[in-house]
């Protein structure tokens, strides 16, 4: 075992190597690209036993990761944001052959605007194609994830594939500690593997991915996905007790950190998780009962391990960094579909922070945190807001105007 | 000691991402929880680039572009005159700034500094990146004289002189590793560490080790006491509706290309002796810039705003009239 200065990406192709992977299909985008230009430096000098392939387009790259993974080989991809949309079609398609590869997401928000830097548009887009999700928070747990994922996704319970997804930037360009596991223990963590299902052999025969016609057949085949990633909350459990005895590391499917006596919770996932941490040690101090839930499984949704987790708190605002144009924060939903029905839930706020990589600055927690407080008073929940301060609109004004759109705006109010 | 907050500030291709790393290694290497980041995207060669990197002994919860650094180090001084790269802001009452420079201490401070400050008042908001806006209101609400304790040093020179290179990635590190109180065994180690990923030839790397030691000596130490950042309160407001001909991504203004000036990170500039020249025009023609043209006389003169200082055109000239002189100051 090591322990090194590693950025999120390079985390994440050191968990790839030691899950001696089989075949890794490639195409870079900006944030991910570091990942495979690692991988593709290991395979050339030998220090990765695998085939290394450039393809076309995204498109392309999902279809040769499914194809070769049904084919019974271990396979690693990844991409982000406009790449995943391009590849978007593959994603349904790869998933309802049953095949366990896994693939990295490094997120970034979705254009137009186009732009670089992280929100969770790209990733949840894939929420329903039969993809597991796993969310990290820290470069350590990139690396572990990816780990935990093949072990996960090759369980003959589950056999399906698995994304997890990092914010590109906030994780993937920041170097932190990292401990990186030796090969041989991960070895007896995560075996060669050797499917049953998935071969190819000339005596033996298979077709895959067939074509129905029927609704019978197709809702059949559809919901045993489902029941598959189901399923796959137990497995996880269980994988994630095995990994907990082999690192040490405890991986929950939903992390809360000091929300035992926790009132007010804030609920969040992924690297600004840590911002939302620090705020609530801030509001610990100044006497208020604050907690955090960072959402990690988000595909299976742990239901009940979440309602477990906000039973009997006052108040819970997530905080969306996504935005359902139309409708709002995408997990508020899910987070709200959760309680319905039950008793002795809290007050739901909901915001959307983030978009883009647009920090969440200390008074904006504040003033998330206060929300709950005065929901909690008055009995009423505000509507949904964005988090965005007074400092960044003057800016944004002097943006528009750099731009000449205030102008426009004027005068298209004066015909 | 509280956590350290350190921001470093050069241009593209000068090695602000490697030095910013070497600064990591180092103090993960003493013991301290650390974290590293730079700060790019798209940026070409030449263009300001960030880099941060925080230091402490508990665990880091925060993540991101240091707003209030404790030091920032400056590895090329035309930056402070660039409207985009704004490198004092935030910076901590009594933080510590280093400059790579020719010029003194005094000087630095009486030419930079205080002038600097100000003319950051009146045009930081009409300066924009959209990854600095968290910098860029550090300094908006401060009406205070900036007091900062300054250090100067010519590492290009040292560069030039140790490592016959422009890259100032060790030769930083060093100073930011002085700077940050860790010690010399700890920054050979983490030079060897960076630099050996991606540096095939040992010789160059024991030459970079050199160079980051001999700045890092040449420095004095500083002392350093780390408060928790400022905390500027700026309230959360309801985003208002506005209609999509203001709202939507679009551009009316026309034709400001011009002024933005992209010439500012020579080392070194193309002077030329008209006695020698003989206006045959190559230099016109080579210019990968277009920024050669003819003067009332007919000779050959450059648009020094916009000029990288690529040197084709001194390389190119025949009757070599175009002379190479190291940049002390753009514009």
């Amino acid at each position: 075992m090591t322990r090194e200065m590693l950025t999120g990406n390079a985390a994440a192709a050191w968990g790839v190597r030691l899950a001696e992977v089989d075949y890794v299909p490639a195409y870079p985008i900006t944030p991910q690209t570091e990942i495979i230009e690692m991988l593709a430096k290991w395979i050339s000098n030998g220090d990765v036993d695998a085939t290394f392939v450039t393809l076309d387009s995204e498109h392309s790259m999902i279809t040769a990761a499914g194809a070769a993974s049904a084919t019974g080989v271990r396979v690693f991809t990844a991409t982000s944001s406009q790449g995943l949309l391009y590849g978007f079609e593959m994603l349904y398609t790869v998933s309802g052959w049953r095949v366990p590869f896994v693939m990295v997401n490094v997120s970034r928000g979705l254009s137009a605007p186009i732009t670089l830097e992280p929100d969770h548009n790209d990733i949840l887009a894939a929420r329903d194609s039969g993809f597991l999700q796993i969310h990290c928070e820290t470069c350590q747990e990139v690396l572990d994830s990816i780990l935990m994922a093949y072990k996960l996704a090759e369980d003959e319970r589950v056999l399906l594939p698995v994304f997890v997804n990092m914010d590109g930037f906030y994780l993937s360009f920041t170097r932190e500690p990292v401990e990186i596991p030796d090969k041989e223990q991960v070895r007896k963590f995560l075996p060669v593997y050797r499917p049953h299902h998935a071969y190819f052999k000339a005596s033996k025969p298979m077709a895959q991915g067939v074509a129905v016609l029927g609704g019978p057949v197709y809702s059949y085949f559809k919901y045993q996905m489902h029941l598959a990633s189901m399923k796959a909350i137990e497995v996880y459990k269980e994988v994630s007790e095995e990994y907990k005895k082999f690192t040490g590391r405890n991986y929950d499917t939903v992390e809360g950190f000091m929300v035992d006596d926790a009132e007010y919770v804030l609920i969040m996932s992924n690297s600004f998780s840590t911002l939302g941490k620090a705020a609530v040690q801030n509001a610990r101090k100044n006497g208020l009962k604050a907690g955090l839930i960072r959402l990690r499984l988000l595909r299976p949704f742990p239901a009940d391990d979440i309602r477990k987790m906000i039973r009997g708190k006052k108040a819970a605002a997530v905080i969306d960094q996504n935005i359902s144009i139309g409708n709002g924060g995408i997990l508020y939903a899910e987070i709200a579909g959760v309680m319905y029905n039950e008793k002795k839930m809290p007050l739901l706020l909901s915001f959307i922070g983030g978009l883009g990589g647009k920090s969440i600055g200390s008074d904006e927690f504040e003033y998330v945190i206060y929300s709950m407080v005065r929901a909690v008073e008055t009995g009423r929940v505000e509507l949904p807001r964005l988090l965005y301060t007074e400092t960044e609109w003057k800016e944004m004004e002097k943006v528009k105007e750099m731009a000449g759109r205030r102008e426009c705006g004027e005068l298209e109010n004066e015909k | 000691m509280k956590m350290l907050r350190v921001r470093f500030h050069g241009r593209g291709g000068q090695g602000a991402k490697v030095a910013n790393r070497i600064l990591g290694t180092a103090a993960f290497i003493e013991g301290y929880h650390a974290q590293d980041f730079p700060l790019y995207g798209a940026e070409r060669r030449g263009a300001p680039i960030a880099a941060f990197t925080r230091i402490s002994r508990e665990q880091i919860l925060e993540r991101g572009v240091i707003s209030n650094p404790d030091v920032v180090i400056i590895m090329d001084e035309t930056l402070l005159d660039d409207p985009l790269a704004h490198p004092l802001s935030g910076l901590k009452q009594g933080g510590t700034v280093f400059v790579n420079t020719m010029h003194s201490q005094s000087e630095v401070k009486d030419k930079y500094m205080f002038r600097n400050f100000k003319l950051f008042k009146d045009e930081m908001l009409h300066s924009v990146q959209h990854d600095n806006k968290v910098i860029l209101s550090g300094i908006e609400e401060s009406n205070v004289t900036l007091s900062a304790e300054v250090i100067t040093l010519d590492i290009t020179k040292i560069g030039l002189e140790m490592l016959g290179k422009l890259v100032l990635s060790a030769l930083a590190g060093g100073i930011a590793s002085k700077i940050s109180g860790l010690g010399e065994d700890a920054l050979k180690r983490a030079v060897e560490k960076e630099l050996s990923e991606f540096i095939p030839e040992r010789e160059l790397v024991v030459k970079n080790r050199e160079a980051a030691v001999h700045c890092y000596r040449a420095i004095r130490p500083v002392k350093i006491e780390t408060t928790e950042a400022e905390h500027k309160g700026s309230p959360v407001i309801d985003l208002p509706f506005e209609p999509a001909i203001v709202s939507s991504p679009a551009i009316n203004t026309v034709g400001n290309t011009p002024s933005r000036k992209t010439g500012n990170w020579r080392v070194f500039k193309p002077v030329w002796n008209y006695d020698m020249c003989t206006k045959c025009m190559i230099c016109v023609a080579r210019c990968p810039d277009g920024c050669i043209t003819v003067n009332e006389d007919g000779f050959p003169c450059t648009d020094y705003d916009n000029c990288k200082g690529c040197m084709i055109c001194v390389e190119e000239c025949p009757s070599k009239a175009i002379e190479r002189v190291r940049e002390v100051h753009a514009w």
